[in-house]
């Protein structure tokens, strides 16, 4: 970067060069130390505690009186039926939920395309779910769902149909927990995709046209294969975001009805702050992070291949 | 794609050649209201929940627990504000959400712009091990490290303390803050540096005079990125306080949501009051968020 040509002989252009680069490093490394400095000390190290717990017996009571166990904690998590129970609904939660919001957003992406006036004001106004608080969302869809004087109760009760409270509805608090997750991302998903295919110049579909390419042949040839890279950015963040997700799930149902929604994040967050099992609470975390560091690499292999 | 192709030859524009300008050559009226029809039902699915709201919470209880949808103008009323925002607890979470958001914000974009700008400008031997660390900490389980954070707090004497709390919500924010931000340094031109370097510009020089004010969307995307973090910021929040006095907006409606007797009409007011702040940030800088989301980040190498 610092690589200055000057002609000054070899010695003097190298020792220029050199302690430019000297000084450059030294800087550069300056730069980021307070950041690394940050991540290391507060993501870094609790991360490598947390793996080293894994393999421990501890409690919250007491968490400097542990015991190694070895992989007894994940010997557990086998016959551990909630255990179960919970990666499914979390590896069913994100694939839904990443699915539904991928199509979603790719609609209104090609929908916002479109040069009609005020496309501008939809774009904008869609993205308001996404900035909002995941608690105020949670408080929206608890009283949307509400029993009684709830719209959708209101509504449903018009239409002569049945009315509950929802969210306590074995069956339906699944469902419910989805929409949320599909409500909030869609904007964020069409706004990225929206942006990468603007970039697409218009020669191409031009080309694509004069080739007798339909509509639907121009998506498939010319849009798609040009917004696969912001799409499998889009896809790996938001399966990491769903899969580690934790708030959305424990506001708005807490795992319940009976354990209908319960998915990985809370039901470590209560073995280790109910139950105090901080051992198994953490090897059910690493379990986690092996998954998805699995699943990205898999993903971001298979992209870069095609 | 349709049948007619406007195409305008005549001086005089006419109202409806006007709005032919709008749409593109094969754009028809028909398919411009099939577009309306489809973001109708995106804008009904995403923000008809959000508007009740807003208008229920300006409305009397009365007819919040009535079977009726609409209000009447007798239901109107302001009530629900003045006793949500007289409350005392209320104004302090509000207050600390504030603190909070804000600090955050100063301190990962005071420390994200120095880590962007060294990992824009220079090289050194470990710079991609730097970058990939920054990025392989959004795949962390925030589970996991929960509670080594917890202890490790606990012994920094940080808990119940803004600054505890400000410290872990900038942790957050500085991956994706620093990535987004390098995203945009990448985008200025090196020769301005080069050129600056030459009239005897520092590097700190370059930083201010240069980099900085060519990137101002860049660090309001970043800034506004780190804000609605931590003003949304739930779980850390309710790991490190204990007390009121670091207590923010969304651990106090969660606390406020989970009482055995809901006051719909204060809980859905204290929500609007809530997400108020982070709408009217949005607002205010929302084309450069929804440009420098895509421009910025996401751009294909």
């Amino acid at each position: 970067m610092s690589t200055r040509t000057e002609d000054k002989g070899p010695l003097a252009d190298y020792r220029e060069t050199f302690g430019s680069l000297l000084s450059e490093t030294w800087l550069g490394y300056a730069m980021i130390l307070p950041a690394a400095l940050l991540i290391g000390v507060i993501i870094l190290y609790p991360t490598f505690r947390g793996i080293q717990l894994a393999f421990f017996e501890a409690s919250l009571l007491n968490p400097e009186a542990k015991v190694f166990v070895g992989f007894e904690n994940f010997a557990t998590m086998l016959e551990d039926a909630t255990f179960r129970e919970s990666l499914w609904h979390t590896v069913l939660l994100t694939g839904i939920a990443v699915s539904l919001q991928y199509m979603l957003g790719l609609g209104l992406a090609l929908a916002l395309k479109e040069k009609v006036p005020g496309a501008g004001v939809f774009r904008s106004l869609s993205m308001i779910t996404w900035v909002l608080p995941v608690i105020v969302m949670v408080i929206i869809f608890r009283f949307m769902t509400q029993s009684g004087f709830g719209p959708v109760n209101i509504l449903l009760a018009k239409l002569g149909m049945e009315t509950a409270s929802w969210f306590g509805r074995p069956g339906v608090a699944f469902p419910l927990v989805v929409i949320m997750h599909v409500w909030r991302n869609v904007p964020f998903y069409a706004i990225a995709l929206l942006a990468s295919m603007k970039s697409i110049p218009d020669t191409q579909y031009e080309a694509a046209r004069l080739d007798g390419a339909g509509p639907l042949q121009r998506f498939r040839y010319v849009t798609l294969p040009q917004i696969s890279y912001v799409s499998m950015i889009m896809i790996v963040l938001h399966v990491i975001f769903t899969f580690n997700n934790f708030d959305i799930v424990y506001l708005s149902t807490g795992g319940g009805p009976l354990g209908n929604t319960e998915v990985m994040a809370t039901y470590v967050y209560k073995q280790a702050f109910q139950q105090y099992a901080l051992g198994y609470a953490a090897s059910m975390a690493v379990v986690m992070l092996v998954i998805m560091m699995t699943f990205t690499v898999v993903y971001v292999k298979l992209e870069a291949r095609d | 794609m349709s049948t007619d192709t406007a195409q305008q030859t005549t001086p005089d524009r006419s109202f409806v050649e006007r709005i032919d300008a709008w749409l593109d050559e094969d754009m028809s009226i028909r398919r411009a209201l099939g577009v309306y029809a489809v973001l109708g039902m995106y804008m009904a699915f995403l923000l008809l929940p959000v508007a009740y709201m807003v208008m229920a919470t300006f409305t009397s209880p009365d007819f919040l627990y009535s079977t009726r949808l609409i209000p009447s103008l007798g239901d109107l009323t302001i009530d629900n504000y003045v006793t949500t925002l007289s409350r005392g607890q209320f104004q302090q979470y509000f207050i600390n959400s504030m603190i909070i958001a804000t600090a955050t914000t100063a301190l990962t974009l005071a420390v994200g712009t120095l880590a962007a700008y060294s990992l824009s400008r220079f090289d050194y031997p470990g710079k991609n091990v730097f970058l990939m660390t920054f990025l392989g900490t959004r795949m962390l389980p925030l589970v996991l490290i929960l509670i080594p954070f917890y202890l490790l707090m606990f012994t920094l004497n940080l808990i119940d303390s803004y600054i505890g709390i400000i410290i872990a919500h900038s942790v957050g924010g500085i991956p994706l803050g620093t990535w987004l931000l390098k995203g945009y340094f990448d985008d200025i031109p090196e020769s301005l540096d080069e050129a600056a370097k030459m009239d005897g510009c520092s590097q700190l020089d370059i930083l201010v005079r240069i980099i900085i004010p060519m990137s101002l969307p860049g660090i309001a995307v970043a800034g506004f990125y780190t804000f609605i973090l931590s003003w949304n910021d739930f779980l850390l929040v309710s790991i490190l306080s204990q007390t009121a006095s670091t207590r923010t907006l969304p651990f106090g409606l969660q606390l406020f949501q989970s009482q055995n007797s809901v006051a719909w009409e204060l809980l859905l007011t204290a929500a609007t009051v809530t997400m108020a702040p982070v709408v009217l940030l949005f607002a205010l800088i929302q084309r450069w968020i929804v440009e420098g989301l895509a421009s910025g980040g996401m751009k294909g190498n």
